[in-house]
């Protein structure tokens, strides 16, 4: 019962996507989540929604979306293609868009969580002991607000790890280059290869264990 | 005066159905502006601290503008150096006490007029660098507050109740902190607060705030004990407070003797001299009046006076020696006793109920 070097390329894709995504999420992460948290500007509750949409709508529903708004047609991949001769769907790359757009409202909401329980008085405090925004912001806002940093970043990391339906919705599953762990048990399944299947299920439900048990030891501290 | 302790306030703001609507001078060291809770102490210092934006006004320090709606003016907070010391002390909790007292320390070295070592001396709490502020006692964290407001060497500072969270024998002992900044830093203070008390004890001048506005200005003493502040003092909860000479401080017995007149006061043991002045604090709440001296209770304290005045509310003016006390009671009560003018009275007082505003010795 060894693993095949397929299932070891779904696993190291699926680590590298998630990692990726998690890298280049973070940043607007961060700046969404204290928008959330600490502003309030008209169309505050429009941008929340929009945010968290992807929480609640079916992955395929977001996969096909983004298909759409991606494909050789559409209005950005049209704009790849005619401009740049790029095309995105059924690339990594794409598999990174899908895993990104689902796993967003999860590292959000804990990073909007974390900066919400700063108390503002303590923020408003800093300012009056000479601190800009900025220099408030990296000294105050996110030491303490790591906690729930961390938790969303793990969530989401988790979340896109996991990904099935909006990737197969934007990449299809071919083997060794878009096929990530949800897609190759997918895969197994519907060839009656039970076997395969298990294992990778047990991969990744440790991962996912391993994942919420992290948060959780941190929320507990 | 100097002109680096002038500030005028021209602030109007409005928050929901309250209206903030304050027009005025300071050219004190210490200005104490007294109101009850809602009458918009806080609200006022957030617009002087910047962290809130007054509708309408100006805000000057000196020659410098820091707010002027009709030039669009607003220093930001960090520009204004305004050292704001808050109730709750608002410490970084992931901060060590070190961190949080350098936290506003200025990286380019001003004239230096006085050095962090100062500070840490003058508040006692050298020892308390590396811990956290939850690792701190109330009185504590309260000095370490205001460490780091005056590390950050503030042209003015601005103290919103500071000692509001401190139960009463800490009070006391924090007052002191106070006068030692008043006396040994060159730097203004708007001192806010509900308690007179603490008013008297460190202001030079004092407004009186309700609901908004400025009632009535003046040096603390004289308008808080006119009987035109009576109404105020009936919101903000009265305070008889006497300068008393000691007669008598024995700490085997644990008892401290002041005189008044020619009767004496026994309150709690203070380490202090014979003949200094001791500034003590007793509450109308707290006195209790008698139509007979020799009471079997445990009071320390039966004074002997004339009613001289009772009025429409239920606060009764009492003169001992020539003090005149004012006692919270109940109409029931005024009536029972059948409470008049000219009639002698006793006036009960426990020991513990009497607190001491600060030791100078």
């Amino acid at each position: 019962m060894r693993i095949t070097p397929a299932e070891v390329s779904a696993l190291v894709l699926s680590i590298k996507v998630a990692l990726l995504s998690l890298v280049v999420m973070f940043p607007p992460g961060m700046f969404v989540g204290w928008l959330l948290a600490k502003r309030e500007f008209p169309g505050k509750t429009f941008l929340n929604t929009l945010v968290m949409l992807p929480l609640v709508l079916p992955p395929v529903v977001s996969g096909y979306l983004l298909l759409i708004l991606l494909g050789k047609n559409g209005p950005v991949g049209s704009i790849l293609s005619n401009f740049f001769n790029i095309e995105i769907v059924f690339t990594q790359f794409a598999v990174v868009i899908a895993v990104s757009v689902i796993s967003f409202p999860l590292l959000v909401r804990g990073i909007m969580t974390g900066m919400v329980s700063v108390p503002s008085e303590l923020e408003n405090a800093a300012r009056t002991l000479g601190a800009s925004p900025i220099k408030v912001f990296w000294t105050i806002t996110v030491p303490m607000a790591y906690r729930g940093i961390i938790s969303g970043g793990i969530l989401g990391f988790s979340k896109s790890l996991g990904e099935f339906g909006a990737t197969m919705m934007v990449v299809g599953n071919i083997p060794g280059k878009t096929q990530t762990i949800a897609l190759a048990i997918f895969q197994s399944v519907q060839l009656g290869d039970d076997i395969t299947a298990y294992r990778l299920v047990l991969i990744s439900t440790i991962l996912a264990f391993v994942a919420i048990w992290m948060t959780e030891r941190i929320n507990l501290r | 005066m100097s002109d680096k302790y002038n500030i005028l306030l021209n602030i109007k703001k409005s928050l929901g159905k309250f209206i903030l609507d304050v027009d005025c001078e300071l050219h004190q060291k210490v200005t104490a502006f007294l109101g009850a809770s809602g009458s918009g102490k806080t609200t006022l210092l957030n617009c002087i601290s910047g962290t809130l934006s007054p509708d309408k006004g100006q805000i000057l320090f000196g020659n410098n503008k820091l707010f002027d709606t009709d030039l669009k003016i607003s220093v930001p907070p960090d520009k204004r150096r305004i050292g704001y010391i808050f109730q709750e002390g608002h410490l970084f909790p992931h901060l060590t006490v070190e961190k949080n007292i350098r936290y506003g320390q200025s990286k380019t070295k001003r004239k230096n007029r006085y050095s962090l070592s100062q500070v840490l001396d003058t508040l006692e709490i050298a020892d308390l660098l590396q811990r956290y502020p939850n690792q701190l006692s109330g009185g504590q964290r309260q000095r370490v507050a205001i460490a780091r407001a005056l590390a950050m060497e503030p042209r003015l500072l601005l103290m919103d109740e500071p000692l509001a969270s401190l139960d009463g024998g800490l009070k006391s002992r924090i007052i002191p902190y106070l006068h030692h900044i008043k006396n040994e830093f060159e730097i203004p203070i708007i001192y806010v607060t509900h308690a007179i008390s603490e008013a008297m004890a460190l202001a030079d001048e004092a407004f009186l705030l309700s609901e908004g506005k400025i009632i009535a200005n003046g040096e603390p003493h004289q308008l808080l004990t006119a009987p035109s502040a009576l109404p105020i003092a009936n919101m903000i909860g009265v305070e008889n407070i006497f300068s008393l000479p000691v007669a008598n401080s024995d700490e085997q017995r644990g008892v401290t003797e002041l005189e008044i007149g020619n009767q004496l006061l026994v309150i709690p043991f203070i380490d202090t001299e014979i003949g200094n002045l001791v500034p003590i604090a007793i509450r109308a709440e707290d006195i209790i009046i008698s139509l007979e001296p020799n009471l079997p209770i445990s009071a320390r304290n039966i004074l002997r006076g004339t009613i001289d005045g009772v009025d429409d509310q239920i606060i009764v003016s009492i003169l001992v020696e020539g003090y005149r006390l004012s006692v919270k009671i109940t109409h029931e009560a005024r009536d029972q006793l059948q409470l008049s003018n000219g009639k002698d009275v006793y006036c009960v007082i426990k020991a513990n109920a009497i607190n001491v505003l600060w030791n100078a010795s």
